[in-house]
Order: structure tokens, then C-alpha cells, then sequence
């Protein structure tokens, strides 16, 4: 019904790109790239602040909790180190400090590029986005949370552990 | 495919269908409705003046029914609630809250909780449940991050974590 709506509905520009704006979600360009913009600029800003205050002097941006009150390295764990590393062009040393960070970061830079690119485009949504976004949560969370106990083994502790 | 003189085509007559049932609309006691009663279900088709797609039956629809077929959906989406993710996301950034991440997870578990919540109540998901998790969990999570922040800064756990520093105990 919707579909026949949209082809006979307001003239002007094709079916992906109408019947997002029949929904309210986007008027033109601009309002479309709005959020990965935002979310962009606040990365770099964030990147920019840890570039210039180094992680790595203990207590510049606190203390982990979970740290403090486990003492075991979590998923996250020179997460901020890893970030300085890479900001400064030390890929092994970011290594060192959190290979999973390392590996993530192109990875979520190329599905960046791809939300920014289909917002430009105007596309919607393709077909099974819901579910493969699901999968992605599960297997992050599992991810998470195993990369936590693999870096704590003993035997793995000194390649994994920041 | 169906007749004019088919019976059973809501839309046999076609030429005097709309008409009249415009022409039928004000029922005689009830007050015209206003701006804010254009989502009654008995005033909708009349002023809409699309012949049969009646929008008002059909909000009801997926509403109701779980695992409904996906009449009506939105452009390209195949299937019955396009936001079910969300609050899959809202769990897991939940869990990984309470687990270890604390506020840094736990504050997105909120707020993705709430989207979650909000995509159920429109019919877009029927997994609200796992927002209303995340958003739970969420909140423990700050709850818990103002705690070590109370031991920290008010309860000498710096000093005493200043003392220990040796044992690589970094962010």
C-alpha cells in the first residue's frame, strides 16, 4: 500500500529518497549527514584531547574501577593509550596496549564511510539491516567479553595485556 | 481482478463508494470532530478521501498481533519490526556496563534503552523489554560509577591508589 502511495504521491524524487522523507527522518542533505558529521567531529575532538594529554603518565584521566577493584585488564584497558599510539603514528605500540582497539578502528572507520555514504545518497536502510545490526551486538558483547578473559590467561597476559 | 459486481469488493459501486460514505460521515449527535480527533478511527477515511487503504485500521494491526505479517510496512523492510536491534544493543551495552565498561557503556545502554522503549510503543519492535534491561542496567552502572567516584574522591581511595601505582594500574 505504502509502495503505491509513494509511486503516486508528491512528484518529485525517486522511492528510497521519498519515502524517507514521507517519514519525517530527512528533508535534504544536510539534515542527512548531520549526525555522522556530529559524531565525527566529537571523535576527533575526543582523539585530539588524548593526543595531547598523554595517556600514559598514570592518573592524567583517573582511575579505572574495574582496575582498581579487580586488578585484571578489562576489554577496554589502554584503550586510551592505544588511541595516543595511533594519534602519533605508533601502530606497535598501540599494538601493545590493545590490539583489539587497533583492529577495531579500521573497521569502524569503514562503517562509517558507509553510514556517511548512504546518508548522502539518501538511501534507506538495505533489507536485513535490523538483523545483521543484531548479530553485530551479540558478537560485539561476546567479543568484548572474551577478549577480557583471552587477555588474562596467563599464558596469553604478556601479548594481550596492556 | 475483481469484478465491479463483485460482492465481496469493499469497493463495488466504485464511482458513488467514496462520495457517499463522505456524505454519511457526521453522525448526527456526535460534534464535528476537531483538529486534535483527525486520529479517531471512525473520522479518518472521510478526510483522508483515499477510497479503501484505511489508515485507521491499520495502526492497530501490528500493534495487537506479534509476529504479524508484514502488511503495510514501511518501504523496504521485509519483515514485521525493523527495530528490534535497538533493543539488543540496549542489552548488551547494558551488560557490558555492569560487567566492566561502567558508565562508559552504561549511559548509551540508557539511552538506547529508551529509544528501544519508544520503537516499541510505536509498533516498530516487540523486544522493549530488553530496552527496559538496558535501561535498568544502565542505571546500575552509574549508580555504581558514583559510588567508586564517593570512595575515590571523599573516602581516600585515591591516596591509597596513588600508593599502588606501581603495579601498572593505569587507564
Amino acid at each position: 500500500m505504502s509502495r503505491v502511495q509513494s509511486t503516486s504521491g508528491p512528484a518529485s524524487a525517486p522511492g528510497p529518497v521519498d519515502a524517507l522523507a514521507r517519514r519525517g527522518r530527512v528533508t535534504g542533505r544536510a539534515a542527512r549527514l548531520r549526525t555522522p558529521l556530529l559524531a565525527a567531529a566529537g571523535l576527533a575532538a575526543g582523539t585530539l584531547v588524548v593526543a595531547l594529554r598523554d595517556p600514559h603518565t598514570a592518573g592524567s584521566y583517573g582511575v579505572c574501577p574495574f582496575l582498581l577493584l579487580t586488578g585484571m585488564p578489562c576489554a577496554a584497558c589502554g584503550g586510551l593509550r592505544a588511541t595516543y599510539d595511533l594519534a602519533h603514528g605508533d601502530v606497535a605500540g598501540a599494538w601493545d596496549m590493545n590490539p583489539l582497539w587497533v583492529l577495531a578502528v579500521p573497521v569502524l572507520a569503514a562503517l562509517w564511510l558507509r553510514w556517511t555514504w548512504r546518508r548522502w545518497r539518501g538511501l534507506p536502510p538495505p533489507p536485513g539491516a535490523d538483523r545483521r545490526s543484531m548479530r553485530a551486538a551479540v558478537a560485539a558483547g561476546v567479543l568484548l567479553v572474551g577478549f577480557t578473559v583471552v587477555r588474562n590467561l596467563p599464558g596469553l597476559a604478556p601479548w594481550l595485556a596492556p | 481482478m475483481s469484478t465491479p459486481n463483485d460482492p465481496l469488493d469493499p469497493n463495488a459501486g466504485g464511482q458513488p463508494g467514496p462520495a457517499s460514505s463522505g456524505s454519511g460521515t457526521p453522525q448526527p449527535g456526535s460534534p464535528q470532530p476537531g483538529p486534535s480527533e483527525q486520529g479517531s478511527p471512525q473520522y479518518g477515511p472521510p478526510q483522508s478521501g483515499t477510497p479503501y487503504p484505511s489508515a485507521p485500521q491499520y495502526p492497530q494491526y501490528p500493534s495487537g498481533q506479534y509476529g504479524a505479517s508484514p502488511y503495510g510496512q514501511p518501504y523496504g523492510q521485509p519483515y514485521g519490526y525493523p527495530k528490534n536491534s535497538v533493543g539488543v544493543w540496549a542489552l548488551v551495552l547494558g551488560i557490558l556496563s555492569v560487567t566492566f565498561c561502567g558508565c562508559l557503556s552504561g549511559i548509551p545502554a540508557i539511552i538506547v534503552g529508551y529509544a528501544s522503549r519508544r520503537a516499541a510503543a510505536a509498533g516498530e519492535a516487540n523486544n522493549g523489554g530488553m530496552g527496559t534491561a538496558g535501561v535498568v542496567l544502565g542505571w546500575i552502572s552509574v549508580a555504581l560509577t558514583v559510588l567508586s567516584l564517593v570512595w575515590l574522591f571523599l573516602l581516600g581511595g585515591w591516596a591509597w591508589y596513588m600508593e599502588t601505582l606501581e603495579s601498572s594500574t593505569r587507564v
